[in-house]
């Protein structure tokens, strides 16, 4: 009953009619800029972070959580329609465009959006039961608990951004450092910052994230010099009553899945949009049409997508640490505000835990309301040419970045982390897990300086803690996992590699 | 070049630089009583250890080619600084035509046209923004 009293409260907030403006605009512009070319969720939240300066706090969170899922969605949209994909819509692409192929955009596009809704809703049921009860649980952390929290974060994030642990760990690592830059809190010394005056309040995070994703983006692109050709097939969009019947059940289970993967560190919409299409190929009634057009491999991943995308708020907003690169701006967009998500959060400013949460739902119903039956005029977007495209987009990006403190330096270090962000690509390294280091590496040394203060400088602090042993073990568990596979690897690969040569041999 | 190898080194670069500035500039401490230092020692030092299992790998697994188009990468690193400094200087307005004059040169055509339009079109919206949404753009 608290819940029903807790989201009755929260859609009090939600339906305001300046907050429901909030929120049509964050999932109208979130759809607008998440289908264009290059364009997820991350970067398209940082470029448009800066807009909300101006705006009050809970209506500026409830219009970047638009953005988000907004963004989640366009991001289908393109990948249905052009197979374009995006981190957040890898799947969509598979039986999407399949669909599409076959003439049937608009089953494969109402499909998604319906889906999306399913998945949107359980998971809000999910967030509004399980963050209260893990923000009470959350209290119970010391400092040691907390860096082991953050280490198992980047651990997890790092394997399933990057597929690599090394690569990923070296990207959280270079976050941490980047996070370093500016006045250290304890001492009140400043660091790596050349006294370079607007260094010593830090690096922007905008700068950074602007960057690293979307200078970095661009560039990849026209490095691409892709010719895209705008979509300009038929698009139907009312399904028959037995399609319907195929979407509800595959709906549901990837809902279940994504909101539990959503929660996990290291979680999040990519990892739940494979776990989901998994799940259907192996339990579905129509398992063997997945991967050739089929309903069900559009359903069951989009419906884990959002689920996962609203879930993955419930570590930020209830421990107060985010699990993937998207969480970490948003956390920055908290923190700008003057809001710490945390466990204290909850009954500090329940208006605003219970508000967002509220408009999660409402965002659900405006993105299947607008953009299912308007998707044929979304799609005008691509007839833009790139040409154009690029440098409205470093103009955004320059007009993001300066806003921040109405200082044209920050343009200077936005164009050298887009330099940065280049190179990050062409070495094969991700940038999301820097995202990540940048935000907790201050939090983690926060907490490590305050555990070895108390330890007294022992570092067997973070053992003794049942909570922290306990992390710190999977996080040892699963790096000798890794070594295991790689060594396992490589002796396969180097035998493998000195096969022929001894059957030749024994041939001669 | 070897995409492993140059992984490698870059990110031990950038350990080193860390690192050797905390060794060099910052008070260390001791574990109970941290100096400013010592949590950017300890995390370019992993760093740094990450970087030689890297260099480590790169002998064991085949090499990846790498490639690099720093015509389109400087073009629109100039282009922003170009931006900066004409809004610094003369004018936001001026920024924006450069900006879009310089990066279109990254771009697969060149069209003089089609570059003033764009330009005439941000000018507008940067406008909007400053009128508008109350943004201090150092326009006009």
């Amino acid at each position: 009953m608290d819940i029903l009293h807790n989201l009755a409260f929260g859609f009090s907030h939600a339906l305001t009619w300046q907050n429901l403006m909030f929120c049509a605009i964050g999932c109208t512009v979130g759809t607008l800029v998440g289908l264009l070319p290059g364009l997820g969720p991350l970067a398209t939240i940082s470029l448009l972070l800066p807009l909300t300066y101006s705006i009050p706090t809970t209506g500026a969170l409830i219009m970047l959580a638009g953005i988000y899922y907004g963004a989640q969605y366009g991001d289908s949209v393109s990948a249905i329609t052009m197979k374009i994909p995006h981190a957040s819509s890898i799947v969509a692409c598979i039986d999407g465009y399949a669909m599409t192929l076959k003439g049937k955009t608009g089953l494969a596009l109402f499909t998604a959006g319906f889906s999306s809704f399913i998945g949107g809703t359980v998971a809000i049921v999910v967030l509004s039961s399980l963050a209260p009860t893990l923000g009470e649980v959350a209290l119970l952390f010391g400092p040691t608990d907390y860096c082991a929290l953050m280490l198992v974060g980047f651990v997890c994030v790092s394997f399933v951004t990057t597929g690599s642990l090394l690569n990923g760990l070296a990207m959280c690592l270079i976050g941490v450092l980047l996070g370093q830059i500016g006045t250290d809190v304890t001492s009140g010394q400043t660091r790596y910052t050349f006294d370079i005056p607007f260094l010593a309040d830090g690096v922007g995070l905008v700068s950074i994230a602007l960057g690293c994703f979307g200078i970095a983006e661009i560039t990849k692109n026209l490095d691409a010099r892709e010719e895209r050709s705008p979509f300009n097939g038929k698009i139907d969009l009312i399904p028959t009553w037995a399609e319907f019947k195929r979407i509800i059940p595959s709906a549901l289970r990837g809902s279940v899945v994504g909101s539990v993967l959503g929660i996990l560190p290291g979680g999040g919409p990519v990892i739940a949009q494979f776990a989901a299409y998994a799940l259907d190929k192996k339990v579905s009634k129509y398992k063997d049409e997945i991967g050739q057009g089929a309903i069900e491999g559009v359903a069951g991943q989009a419906a884990a997508d959002e689920a996962a995308a609203r879930t993955s708020f419930i570590p930020l907003m209830s421990i107060g640490i985010p699990e993937n690169a998207v969480m970490a701006l948003m956390m920055a967009a908290f923190i700008i505000k003057g809001i710490q998500p945390g466990p204290n959060m909850i009954s500090g400013h329940p208006e605003l835990f219970w508000g967002l949460v509220a408009s999660m739902w409402v965002g659900n119903c405006f993105l299947l309301l607008l953009n299912v039956p308007l998707v044929r005029y979304w799609l005008s977007v691509f007839k833009i040419p790139y040409a154009v495209l690029f440098p409205s987009i470093l103009f955004f990006c320059c007009i993001g970045t300066y806003s921040v403190n109405n200082n044209l330096d920050e343009i200077f270090v936005t164009a050298g982390f887009g330099l940065a962000g280049y190179l990050f690509m062409r070495l094969g390294l991700d940038a999301a897990p820097l995202m990540l280091g940048f935000i907790l590496g201050p939090m983690l040394e926060e907490n490590f300086r305050r555990a070895m203060l108390i330890s007294r400088g022992h570092f067997s602090v973070f053992v003794e803690r049942p909570i922290s042993g306990t992390l710190l073990g999977l996080i040892a568990a699963f790096i000798v996992w890794q070594l295991v596979a790689f060594f396992r690897k490589s002796r396969k690969a180097r035998e493998a590699a000195l096969l022929p040569t001894a059957n030749t041999a024994t041939a001669a | 070049m070897n995409q492993n190898t140059a992984r490698g080194l870059f990110l031990a670069a950038i350990a080193l630089a860390f690192g050797g500035g905390a060794l060099l500039h910052f008070p260390i401490g001791t574990f109970s009583r941290a100096g400013a230092g010592l949590f950017p020692l300890m995390i370019s030092s992993l760093l740094l250890l990450i970087a030689v299992a890297m260099l480590v790998r790169a002998r064991l697994v085949p090499p990846v080619p790498m490639d690099f188009n720093f015509r389109n990468i400087a073009l629109i690193m100039a282009s922003l600084g170009g931006m900066a400094l004409a809004s610094l200087y003369l004018d936001m307005a001026v920024g924006i035509v450069v900006m879009v004059f310089i990066s279109a040169f990254a771009g697969t055509t060149y069209s003089i046209k089609r570059n003033a339009i764009v330009s005439a079109s941000l000018i507008l919206v940067a406008f909007g923004f400053q009128q508008l949404l109350g943004l201090n753009l150092p326009l006009f």
